[in-house]
């Protein structure tokens, strides 16, 4: 994967984010039910947001990582 | 022995380990301002990662947190929502920062700003609304360490005595060794108040409910307006998703543009380091879970705390909990306060010298660091008389806040990313901004859709600084040559 489609991607998710977990991107999760893990239906789906931009952040620095040492410096 | 002599004697155990490491750790950096400031940026990932997580989760989330969980229900998820949010963009502008930083030998936001943007008036302005934003927030801390102390020691050390003490122990080693001091604390307070916000957090609602599903279950069943998203506002009536959305809004674009927050890009060993921190940090984010539950516990258990703030140490307490144990949460609670508040204290007073007095009077190092310390004094003093009134909100405190530090986010960007800003258009915008979020914070009723008043803010801002740009000459190709490579 090329370096500028990493880093669009990885900006659409926490975009995409944003558009879920505010209004009016929420309103079809935002209930307490059903139960996700013992926690209301609206915590899950924050939490798994945030776990999903731990995963993004972390494949997009492999990525990176890859571009950095072909270039060589540390920018 | 009684309870609260043991916990008493647990905590204070707790305060002399914290101000141990916090006066050892300033044996290790020289005698500079970017000693003082900026660790000669010189923090490891480790360090870098609970100096952050640390910071970020204060009094606000240990006490303030399970405190809207409790009283405000799924309002309380505007807490979750923003910190990955947040703290993402950071990702591509803290090495940025950082690199200029290193070139330019920036120590602090503003300078950054001004160093796009000469003019010693926007670093004044800089200076006077991030202290304006700090105090607040330390106020905040402090009266979270107050409430601690006061709850468990049964009202024998009221708030007034133990925020004097456990603020004492902060202000002893952030006046000797400066941002070394906050790195090291940071790191044993951060792993303790992780330990013991998970431990809790699992341990109540088993102990009560028998379950986190069957906690909630019976809340639903008992009071399902509380889960009901967007939750309640303090008086108990439905509040609106334009609140709820502009919060998390206003406090993802907010969270980064702290200048406690903001400076950690300088106090980096490297890149990398900065990165690994931007991506681990939602993990620090997940701990926001276990400390909901026990606010969450509290819904419909006997009895009530005098205010919900003190939902944590009334559940602590009232479960009859070894005294030991007791003691060692309460000092988890103490950790969460003490290690922002020592950031803040630290941070403000950098931020007043370099970019407010510094820029006006020609002062030479040593005399910056004695003024620094002379204003972690005045700021701890401020907040201390604030932390005294008893009506205070610790959410609402720091929401306020946040109107204005969220200013600092449209020069920021303009200053790494809009080669045709000008400085003047920053100015402008900045002052408009600024202006508009404190109109609406004093007349919250004229707030268009019930938004936050520093979203009202940015949404003037951001016009008047592209505005007030275009309408003025461009910078010089030779002053941009040297921002931009």
């Amino acid at each position: 994967m090329s370096l500028k489609t990493a880093r669009i991607l990885a900006a659409a998710y926490h975009l995409l984010m944003l558009y879920f977990v505010t209004w009016p991107g929420i309103l079809p999760f935002a209930k307490a039910e059903p139960l996700i893990l013992g926690l209301p239906f609206t915590m899950a789906w924050i939490a798994g947001w945030i776990a999903g931009s731990v995963i993004v952040l972390t494949l997009l620095d492999r990525v990176e990582k890859r571009f950095r040492v072909v270039e060589g410096g540390d920018d | 022995m009684e309870q609260w002599v043991v916990v008493t004697i647990v905590i204070t155990l707790y305060l002399a380990l914290t101000l141990t490491i916090g006066l050892l750790a300033g044996r290790r950096q020289t005698d500079s301002v970017a000693g003082y400031v900026a660790a000669d940026r010189s923090f490891g990932l480790l360090v870098m990662y609970f100096v952050t997580g640390a910071s970020v989760f204060s009094a606000f989330a240990f006490l303030g947190g399970p405190g809207w969980a409790y009283s405000r229900g799924a309002a309380a998820f505007y807490i979750l929502a923003y910190g990955a949010l947040g703290m993402a963009p950071f990702y591509w502008i803290g090495p940025k920062v950082a690199s200029l930083g290193r070139k330019h030998g920036f120590v602090t936001q503003a300078q950054l700003i001004t160093g796009r943007f000469p003019s010693r008036n926007l670093s004044g302005l800089i200076a006077l609304l991030s202290l304006i934003a700090f105090v607040p927030y330390v106020t905040l801390q402090m009266r979270g360490a107050g409430i601690v102390i006061e709850a468990v020691t049964d009202g024998n050390v009221p708030i007034w005595l133990g925020s004097a003490v456990a603020y004492g122990i902060v202000i002893a080693y952030v006046l000797s060794a400066g941002a070394m001091a906050v790195g090291w604390t940071n790191t044993f307070q951060g792993i303790f108040m992780v330990l013991i916000a998970w431990s809790l957090g699992l341990y109540l609602p088993h102990a009560l409910y028998g379950g986190i599903g069957e906690m909630f279950t019976q809340i639903i069943a008992e009071r399902p307006e509380l889960l009901a998203p967007p939750g309640l506002t303090a008086s108990g009536e439905p509040w609106s998703w334009g609140a709820y959305s502009t919060f998390i809004l206003v406090s993802a674009v907010g969270l980064m543009m702290w200048p406690h927050l903001f400076m950690k890009a300088f106090t980096a060993k490297d890149d990398d380091t900065l990165r690994r921190t931007v991506i681990l940090f939602p993990t620090f984010q997940l701990f926001l879970i276990p400390v909901f539950l026990i606010g969450f516990s509290g819904v419909l258990f006997p009895g009530s705390p005098p205010s919900s703030d003190f939902i944590l140490p009334f559940m602590i307490l009232e479960t009859e909990l070894p005294a030991l144990v007791v003691g060692l949460f309460c000092a988890g609670a103490l950790s969460a306060s003490m290690s922002t508040g020592d950031a803040l204290l630290h941070a403000s007073a950098s931020v007043v010298v370099e970019d407010g007095v510094q820029q006006f009077v020609d002062l030479n190092e040593h005399t910056q660091r004695r003024l620094m310390q002379g204003l972690v004094l005045l700021t701890g003093a401020i907040a201390y008389i604030f932390a005294q009134d008893p009506d205070s909100s610790l959410v609402l405190l720091l929401a306020s806040a946040y109107g204005i530090i969220a200013q600092f986010a449209p020069p920021v960007v303009a200053a790494l990313y809009w080669k045709r800003a000008t400085t003047t258009g920053v100015i402008a915008g900045l002052i408009a901004g600024a202006a508009t979020a404190f109109f609406f914070w004093q007349s919250p009723e004229l707030k268009p859709f019930d938004m936050h008043e520093g979203i009202v803010g940015l949404m003037v801002h951001i016009p008047v600084l592209i505005g007030v740009s275009l309408a003025t000459p461009p910078q010089s190709q030779l002053h941009l040559e040297r921002f931009f490579d």
